[in-house]
């Protein structure tokens, strides 16, 4: 049972010259709590900000009714504040425009046909 | 009629044959079909009622929607397995709606009332797990593919339920004082009642036909075991007595209660202090049903009739 916390790899042991591109990579570790797809495969992730250490997530989810929020909350927010150039995390929800499954990157798609999920 | 002898097919699902169809099956592999279907789906359905009743504790919406969330995901389940007994020639609506509360095969333990947010999410800690340590089995092992196949997504939604179930076990013992009681309280009864749902030990199990036909690979024992590897480490580190230990000389968990043993279903509490009882004594107790077991059911079937006398006069 992890949710998918045992794929993390952070953190990195140096501060990357693209702090903003390993913070997208970071995010990317962080998978749905139900499907084992990352947040950046499934499009729920609408914009990375990156401010003197202050990270600023834009999040949306597959629905109002996710039952997932506070765990997907709580994963970016664990994975992220492993990095060393990160000192805090704020995620902003999002809900315009709506998540369709329009969104799902080609590897999201990919892994979920795998799972034999359909979209 | 099946092309396979029982012991034919018997000898092919071990060597790696998948049945796909039940023209393939023989009487004797769709009966172990059946039963193990049944099972799994009836203790999906009427997780759902027990949870439902138990969600009306939640301490926000958002936790709410969560408690939800895990119902509908249970029933959903239990559509699933239904679904494929009715590929096998059973009835869904039957099965759902047309028998006796006693009549359905899930475990004892869903009989149970969850009486405050603590119970409900040691529930989900303890029987989802149980489920999973289950379906975890039937999914690598077995010989039925559609049951194969239905599974995965199966799997993915039971890790969620088991996630809430833990992540509130550590909220919750983490507060401290009435909290952590209310937890320690369910951890108390549901421990040794998941404990049970695995069934009679296999030194007293006979032939079983769900292991001869290839549909699981684990014994009771086995799956016993494996649940307590995650369950007992969980208890520990969170601070919980669960009644149970390593032992490192067995090389297995090993029980610190005698088993199986008396329940008191008023009190809902385990008479450790009146020694073994016989598994002829629990067979009785579980065919008796439990306290909610018709509440349960009715909750699940009674809206059927109502509706379909709205819409036409007859039950839809």
């Amino acid at each position: 049972m992890s949710g998918g916390r045992d794929v993390w790899t952070g953190p990195l042991q140096s501060i990357p010259a693209d702090p903003l591109a390993a913070t997208w990579a970071a995010i990317d570790e962080v998978l749905d709590p139900e499907i084992p797809i990352s947040l950046v495969e499934l499009g729920l992730i609408y914009g990375v900000e990156l401010d003197d250490g202050v990270v600023t997530v834009q999040l949306t989810f597959t629905a109002t009714a996710c039952p997932c929020m506070e765990f997907i909350h709580e994963d970016i927010e664990d994975r992220l504040a492993l990095e060393p150039w990160v000192d805090r995390v704020e995620i902003v929800e999002v809900w315009d425009p709506p998540w369709t499954n329009e969104r799902i990157t080609a590897e999201g798609r990919a892994k979920l046909k795998e799972f034999g999920v359909g979209v | 009629m099946s092309p396979f002898t029982e012991d034919e097919l018997k000898k092919k699902v071990h060597e790696g044959y998948i049945v796909e169809s039940p023209e393939e099956m023989t009487e004797g592999y769709r009966k172990a079909l059946v039963v193990q279907l049944t099972v799994q789906a009836d203790t999906e359905l009427m997780s759902a009622p027990a949870y439902w009743m138990a969600a009306r504790y939640a301490p926000s919406t958002n936790t709410q929607v969560s408690a939800h969330a895990i119902i509908q995901d249970e029933l959903a389940h239990a559509n699933i397995g239904y679904r494929l007994l009715e590929d096998i020639g059973e009835s869904k609506q039957h099965l759902v709606y047309g028998r006796q509360p006693h009549e359905f095969k899930h475990p004892y333990g869903f009989d149970q009332p969850l009486d405050n947010w603590a119970e409900l999410v040691v529930a989900n800690g303890f029987f989802d797990r149980a489920g999973i340590c289950l379906l975890s089995d039937v999914f690598q092992n077995t010989s039925y593919g559609p049951l194969k196949r239905a599974l995965v997504k199966v799997d993915m939604e039971e890790t969620f339920h088991l996630r809430h179930g833990e992540v509130w076990m550590r909220r919750l013992t983490k507060a401290g004082g009435e909290a952590k009681d209310l937890v320690q309280r369910a951890v108390d009864w549901m421990f040794p009642m998941t404990i049970e749902w695995f069934g009679l030990p296999d030194a007293l199990k006979r032939h079983s036909g769900q292991l001869g036909y290839k549909l699981k690979a684990l014994t009771n024992d086995q799956l016993r075991q494996t649940w307590m590897a995650s369950t007992v480490p969980l208890c520990e580190q969170l601070g919980l007595n669960a009644p149970a230990h390593w032992d490192e000389q067995r090389g297995e968990y090993v029980l610190e209660y005698p088993f199986p043993c008396q329940y008191d279903v008023a009190d809902k509490r385990w008479a450790f202090d009146a020694g073994e009882i016989s598994w002829d004594d629990v067979f009785k107790r579980w065919k008796g049903r439990g306290p909610m077991n018709e509440i349960y059911v009715e909750s699940i079937q009674r809206s059927r009739g109502d509706v379909g006398r709205w819409l036409n006069g007859t039950v839809a």
